[in-house]
């Protein structure tokens, strides 16, 4: 299996932005304007993860004649992550992106894009605001959830599932000087599950993540212990665990943690597409072991109708049984041919 | 007359205070209730009033005409930060609006003025299957520039006394405009005629003559003491600092925005102008508007039209040509809306 990846950096949006790329092989005329002309796959990963969740799907889809693109989303990784917590909206996450398509791809041009966990919010947010860059969507694990005047997420998550539900437990606990407040400026807030998460060690946090398999939320009581020897599921390597525990314990779990810290400011801000269909083709897979699959609602939501409703074109729903959150890392060949089946039909 | 009638207020004209996106909004409303909506969007610093003869006008052509008092004016409330006056917080607002009064109908015509135009034209980009069709009065599409910050922009271009620079510090100019008399600062806006760019120099920034009489210099016909007394008496009750924090959250906006960088406007525009208005007088607006670059970024830009001897408040000054240039558009969009269900 050839896990040779390009990577290079791109300037976007502001940000410095590393993206892993591996295209079909140049053919022995070196013809490489031929690879520029082919359908590319733009692949956003999720949380606590990065552009190397996507290695199975990128090797398997540039042999089968894709252009396959996975970036670091900003604040992960490579990538750089401001120092503002409120640079993370879904605005603009997306607007890297369509600085990144712009850049790579070419101004105007539409790709295929697939997303996993946060990477498939930010993909329900990218159809929604530029369907017009879209080709189709293939997307996993999180449906799309349409705007809620009365749903605030934050609180929400609180009333529902109380304050140790991870959500919770990843907000900014910061103090506004009411002054500030009143000239709009937000103080460098800070969160305290860094430093628990310090404690605990960088590869035990990600391996109780990676390895989650409870149907239930994620519970998150302080001062809980991990010390529970963990044992690795067959679809993840010590490689793998390596190469995730170099990045994190690199840069640190903030940025991706800041992404949790702005749902109530997108929230806020997505007022403005309330009630707006996801009008790109869509196909959407998750497994039947997925905590996302077992949130209450969730499963009338996708066969009752009302996920249609919300996303007209979505073509095909596909529920993978005995899989869990990380379906493409669990089946990366099944999953594979999923997308490639789907976007051979456009 | 009814016996509590409000100073200003025009007979017939409904007023009511609608819940949307947060806070309470104040519109003033006319016209059959199953007629084609119009949505009319004010400017800085102005309020749904200055629709006062379009509301009438269309109304009485068979448009139901909807004018609110947007976030931060008027009788609409006015949240405190400026991060709050984002033009998605402003969409968010129209959109919960459009919900409340629109009914069944699956889209509205669009007509904006001055700050009232640059959310129409956000309204556009984020929502284009809501909107038939945009006047728009005064200010073109500004496409984003991914590399420069709107304010940075302007100084560079224009220097630090220049309008919008010199209205981001927070209470500054709230401050020059209370030494100035507010009454004064609004009249000359309303009525003046300067040619842009508009420059405020720090010291004597509204160009108000200091002479005590120069309230007995005469207003203009289109633009009375009653009118005057208006808005005077509403911006003394809110301020200034709603209409300012628009300006002061251009760069947030900026960086929001960045999603739609390249973005076109997909929905029919027709653009009206006066040839004395600042806008339309600030060096590079001309050379946009004619010179090719508007019609690229907005391809369905079906007319521009330059209104002779009028300045930037062109509804106010040219009521019933602003009324007919209206309803002559959205008539020709409506027939042919018509003429396709054959």
């Amino acid at each position: 299996m050839d896990l040779t990846f390009d990577h290079r950096f791109v300037k976007v949006n502001g940000i410095n932005m590393h993206i892993a790329e591996k295209s079909p092989s140049v053919a022995g005329n070196g013809n490489f304007d031929g690879v520029l002309r082919r359908p590319v796959i733009l692949f956003l990963h999720g949380f606590p993860e990065l552009w190397y969740t996507w290695r199975h799907q990128m090797v398997t889809l540039s042999s089968l004649g894709y252009r396959t693109i996975a970036p670091d989303l900003r604040g992960y990784g490579d990538t750089e992550a401001p120092e503002s917590v409120d640079a993370y909206t879904s605005l603009h996450v997306v607007g890297d992106l369509i600085g990144l398509i712009d850049a790579v791809v070419g101004e105007r041009e539409k790709v295929f894009v697939v997303g996993h966990d946060w990477g498939a919010i930010i993909a329900w947010h990218l159809c929604l605001l530029r369907p017009d860059r879209v080709k189709a969507l293939v997307n996993m694990s999180v449906v799309f959830d349409p705007w809620n005047p009365k749903r605030k997420p934050i609180s929400s998550f609180r009333s529902f599932y109380g304050d140790d539900y991870y959500i919770c437990r990843f907000q900014r606990v910061g103090l506004f000087d009411s002054h500030q407040k009143k000239m709009g400026f937000t103080l460098q807030e800070y969160g305290e599950i860094e430093a628990e998460f310090a404690k605990v060690g960088t590869e035990r946090v990600l391996l109780e993540l990676l390895t989650y398999r409870n149907p239930g939320p994620i519970l998150l009581p302080k001062g809980k212990r991990y010390d529970d020897p963990v044992s690795l599921p067959s679809w993840l390597t010590e490689y793998d665990v390596k190469y995730y525990v170099s990045k994190y314990e690199k840069n640190g779990f903030t940025g991706p943690l800041n992404y949790y810290r702005n749902m109530d400011r997108t929230w806020e801000l997505m007022g403005s597409l309330s009630n707006a269909q996801v009008k790109v083709p869509v196909k959407f897979i998750i497994g039947d072991q997925d905590l996302t699959y077992h949130i209450p609602g969730t499963k009338k939501y996708i066969h009752e109708g009302r996920f249609k409703s919300h996303v007209p074109l979505l073509d095909e729903v596909v529920v993978l049984k005995g899989v869990g959150h990380f379906l493409h890392e669990e089946r990366p060949d099944e999953i594979s041919k999923h997308i490639h089946d789907y976007f051979l039909t456009f | 007359m009814p016996p509590n009638k409000k100073k200003g207020e025009m007979e017939g004209i409904d007023h009511r205070m609608v819940k949307v996106n947060g806070i309470t909004m104040h519109i003033a409303e006319k016209g059959p209730k199953e007629g084609p909506l119009v949505l009319l969007l004010h400017g800085f610093p102005d309020l749904w009033y200055t629709w006062r003869h379009q509301i009438i006008g269309l109304s009485s052509l068979g448009y139901r005409a909807v004018a609110p008092d947007l976030r931060g004016y008027g009788d609409t409330q006015s949240p405190e930060s400026f991060s709050e006056y984002t033009c998605l917080n402003m969409v968010g607002d129209l959109v919960a609006l459009l919900d409340s009064v629109a009914g069944d109908r699956e889209t509205v015509f669009l007509v904006g003025h001055d700050w009232g135009a640059i959310i129409g034209w956000f309204l556009c980009l984020f929502r284009p299957e809501k909107i038939k069709g945009f006047i728009c009065l005064s200010v073109p599409y500004k496409p984003r520039n991914p590399k420069v910050k709107p304010v940075e922009g302007f100084k560079a271009v224009f220097g630090d006394d220049y309008y919008i620079c010199r209205f981001q510090e927070p209470g500054k100019i709230e401050e020059e405009i209370a030494c100035a008399d507010p009454r004064r600062v609004l009249r000359n806006i309303f009525t003046g005629r300067k040619l842009g760019p508009t420059i405020l120099p720090k010291d004597n920034p509204f160009g108000a003559n200091p002479n005590p009489n120069s309230e007995n210099i005469e207003l203009p016909k289109w633009f009375s003491e009653e009118d005057l007394d208006f808005y005077t008496s509403k911006f003394d009750k809110t301020g200034f600092t709603g209409g300012l924090n628009y300006y002061r959250a251009m760069d947030l906006n900026w960086e929001l925005t960045a999603p739609w960088t390249g973005a076109k406007i997909q929905v029919p525009v027709k653009f009206i102008t006066g040839d004395f208005d600042m806008v339309y007088t600030t060096p590079g607006i001309k050379e946009y508007i004619h010179g090719g670059g508007f019609a690229a970024d907005v391809p369905n830009l079906q007319e521009v039209v330059v209104i002779e001897d009028a300045g930037h408040f062109v509804n106010q000054e040219k009521p019933q040509e602003v009324t007919a240039h209206i309803n002559d558009f959205f008539k020709k969009l409506q027939d042919k809306d018509n003429n396709k269900s054959f």
